[in-house]
This record gives C-alpha cells, sequence and structure tokens, in this order.
C-alpha cells in the first residue's frame, strides 16, 4: 500500500474541548459559518452516559473522494506522496457539487470568495515537516496522523457508530472508540 | 435540510421539459400517422426552454464566467457530461428548428430525442451523489423521467392537432398516473430507510409542499383529464406548477448524511 496519511482520532482521549477547531480557525482564519474542522458530541443513543464523548472530523483524505471525482473543472487532486486531498480554489467555479456529494460534509461554501473549501491536511506544514495546526493543538494527544500503511492498531476502526460507513469513498481515517465509564455504586 | 437551488429547479425542470417535448415531438411526426402539428414553433419552444434553463443555471455558479470549464472533467465527473450532453442536446434542437418545415428529418428528431434523454440520465447522475442517501439511487432518474413525459406531453399538446390530441392526452395521463403512485410511494418508502433516509422521508410527508405539489401537479391534472376527457389548456401549466413544486421540495426536504454525525446511521 502507499503512504497515505490519516487522521487518528482517539475518542478514549478527547475531551470535547474544541481545542483543534479554534486551531484550524486560528490557522487560516476562514469566514463566519466556515468550518473545516468540527467537533461532534456522540448522541445519547450511542453513548448513554453521564460523561459525554466526541469526534473530532475534518476531510477524510478519501483513498476514492468524491469531491475529486465530481468537480467539473478539476479543482481538486491527490497528492501521489501521502494522499492528502488538495483543493486548488482559483480553479473553482462554485457550483457546489463537491458540497452535495461528500457525505461527511468536508467541503464548506465560502460565501464571500464563492467557492468551496476544506480542510487541507495542512499540506504546506507537512511539507516543512511540522505536525498539522489540529493535531500540534491537541492538548490530549487525541487527535494524531498516522500513515495507514504501517498503522497497525488493532483497536482502531473505521466505521464506529455515529460516523457514516462508505467503503466506495474508503475514508482515510481511523477511531478509537470512546471509554466506558466506571460506574461507582454504594453497596446496599 | 438543504437549500431551495431555485436556479437549477429552473434549469432541471426546462431543460427536461425540452427532452420530453422533442421525444414527443418525433414519435408524433415520424411514428403515428396524420398531421404533424405545429413542429417548427414547438421546437422553438423547446430551443428557448433550453437557453432559458442554461442561463438560469449560470445564477446557481459562484462564478458564472468559468460555466465552459465544466466540462472539462468528463473522465468521471457526472456534471462534466451533463454539461456536455445538454450543450449537444440545445445545438442539435436549434438546428432542428432552423431546418424545420412542416417537419423536422426523422434522423435529426430521433437523434436529438436520443441526445436528450442520455443528457437527462446524466443529470439524475449529478443529482443522485453519496452525500444524500435517499437520493444516491435510481430516484432522481425516474423523477426526472417524468418530468419529461409529464411536462414534455402537457406542452406538446399545444402544437399537436386536433387527430393527435387523443395520442397525447393518453401519455399525459398515463405519466401523471405512473407519476401520482411514485410520488405517493417514495416518501413512504424512505421511512424504512436508515436515520437519514427516514428523515428525508418525514420531511417530505410533513411537508405543505409535497402535498401543494401532490394536488396542484398530479391530482388536479388527473381529475380534469378524466371529468373532461380531453387536455383544457389550462392543464399543463397546472403540470409544470406542480412540478416546480416538485423539484423545490427535491431540493429543499431532502437531507444530508452529515446531518446526523454522531447519531445512528
Amino acid at each position: 500500500m502507499k503512504k497515505q496519511l490519516a487522521f487518528y482520532i482517539d475518542a478514549k482521549r478527547c475531551i470535547g474541548c474544541f481545542t483543534c477547531a479554534m486551531a484550524c480557525k486560528n490557522q487560516y482564519h476562514q469566514e463566519s459559518g466556515v468550518i473545516w474542522r468540527d467537533v461532534y458530541e456522540l448522541k445519547e443513543e450511542i453513548y448513554p452516559h453521564r460523561e459525554r464523548a466526541f469526534y473530532s472530523l475534518a476531510c477524510n483524505h478519501c483513498e476514492n473522494p468524491t469531491c475529486l471525482n465530481v468537480c467539473p473543472v478539476v479543482a481538486y487532486y491527490k497528492r501521489e506522496a501521502d494522499g492528502v486531498v488538495v483543493h486548488e480554489q482559483d480553479k473553482c467555479i462554485g457550483c457546489g457539487n463537491c458540497i452535495r456529494s461528500c457525505p461527511y460534509g468536508a467541503p464548506r461554501y465560502n460565501p464571500v470568495l464563492k467557492r468551496a473549501e476544506k480542510c487541507s491536511f495542512c499540506w504546506q506544514r507537512l511539507d516543512d515537516d511540522r505536525k498539522p495546526a489540529c493535531v500540534l493543538s491537541c492538548p490530549t494527544d487525541a487527535l494524531q496522523i498516522v500513515d495507514l500503511a504501517e498503522f497497525d492498531e488493532a483497536n482502531a476502526v473505521q466505521y464506529p457508530a455515529g460516523f457514516p460507513r462508505y467503503p466506495s469513498l474508503n475514508p482515510s481515517v481511523r477511531f478509537r472508540l470512546p471509554a466506558m465509564p466506571k460506574m461507582i455504586r454504594r453497596k446496599l | 435540510m438543504s437549500e431551495m437551488e431555485l436556479p437549477l429547479v429552473i434549469f432541471t425542470v426546462l431543460s427536461q421539459t425540452a427532452v420530453g417535448l422533442v421525444a414527443i415531438s418525433a414519435i408524433r411526426q415520424h411514428a403515428a400517422d396524420g398531421p404533424a402539428g405545429s413542429v417548427r414553433p414547438e421546437w422553438m419552444t423547446a430551443a428557448l426552454l433550453l437557453i432559458a434553463g442554461l442561463v438560469a443555471s449560470l445564477f446557481h455558479l459562484g462564478h458564472p464566467l468559468g460555466a465552459p470549464l465544466a466540462i472539462k472533467h468528463l473522465g468521471s465527473a457526472w456534471l462534466s457530461r451533463e454539461a456536455l450532453g445538454i450543450g449537444v442536446f440545445t445545438a442539435l434542437v436549434i438546428v432542428g428548428f432552423l431546418s424545420a418545415r412542416d417537419r423536422v428529418n426523422a434522423g435529426l428528431s430521433f437523434a436529438a430525442a436520443a441526445v436528450g434523454l442520455i443528457a437527462l440520465f446524466f443529470t439524475a447522475m449529478t443529482y443522485s451523489p453519496p452525500g444524500f442517501p435517499a437520493l444516491n439511487n435510481v430516484m432522481p432518474f425516474v423523477f426526472f423521467l417524468l418530468t419529461a413525459a409529464m411536462v414534455g406531453a402537457g406542452f406538446a399538446s399545444y402544437f399537436t392537432s386536433a387527430e393527435k390530441m387523443p395520442m397525447i392526452t393518453r401519455i399525459l395521463a398515463v405519466s401523471l398516473i405512473i407519476g401520482l403512485v411514485v410520488y405517493l410511494v417514495v416518501p413512504f418508502l424512505w421511512l424504512s430507510g436508515g436515520t437519514v433516509m427516514r428523515q428525508t422521508g418525514l420531511n417530505y410527508i410533513s411537508s405543505p409542499l409535497y402535498w401543494a405539489r401532490i394536488i396542484v401537479g398530479l391530482v388536479i391534472p388527473l381529475m380534469a383529464i378524466w371529468r373532461m376527457r380531453t387536455l383544457a389548456a389550462w392543464v399543463p401549466v397546472l403540470v409544470l406548477a406542480g412540478e416546480i413544486m416538485g423539484r423545490i421540495a427535491f431540493f429543499l426536504l431532502a437531507v444530508h448524511a452529515s446531518a446526523n454525525m454522531g447519531g445512528i446511521y
């Protein structure tokens, strides 16, 4: 398998502090309402505890990216070296086809530039041997980069509950499931 | 819920009407006995509908001047194929209109109809993306084909001679019955799908727009044909209004897969 960078989301460690989302915002200063990375709380139907659990999600840089496939003006490309899916915004004509097509909601519409945009995996930082802003900022190491060609974590899952399953896209993301909270009860 | 996407509503409904108009015109001229009807005005109407639809579609783009670039990705993007297909179809319809005397050449008529149907298929594939589980299947193709059959037949009645009106009325009545069954059944089928598909179904059956579309665009036209045994001039207008409402519902009420992130899918 070729090198394919992926986000590893450790829901056991994530405390839902939104620092990753804020770091992304600080790095790129997106327009109001344009969000590349967001933190989603697991609903009670999946995680029925007083403790809460979270997934920090952005573009999954899929092996077979639907954004790239549906873009009529070839504004997307996938880097050979690391599998990162890059959107060339200057080529975008703002048709919104990628926004409608991606089931993970990664491409967003920039109402000022009237073009789509999405998480770039901070490829410029990667090329400079630095971590993406979100990964660097995480105070609990709940967000990490892994290379799927070498990744061998037995407990990692690709499609946990609360995350849409699209095998034809093969999203480059892996999760560690949140821990069940320890229940301490007084003996009657 | 999603956005109304009015430019796309106008583009898809008008272009599909043109496909239906041209296909029915080809059949009426060359596969049925009797007078051809007012063929030249009919093809001019189809061309004007296509041009109006294409102009409307530009308002959907953030950068309309980039529209010609939309045919760059024919290898995998259905939107590029759609742009090419609609472009070729429009060109054939204009040639048909310009070359028509009392009829359009049979080869050109059927070629235009075939290209139009292929373009309609490309449009359907564009609007059945993975992002919308309720639409990521054959249903957009069925909906769009029904638009072509219903509004196309309705508009064709304005250009059809009295001798062939029963044929056009039958095509419209059968299309309306199929449309009524499909549009009543599909939202209830969606209720048995996953969370996002089920939410789309619930959005439909709880939407006044959906029920108005059923009554205005399907039930009243069917009742009118049944009671009058002919096609009144106002019926196609109602069918068109119903399709526009239905297409607004198509864009507005479908739920995106990402809307349920963190919940059960």
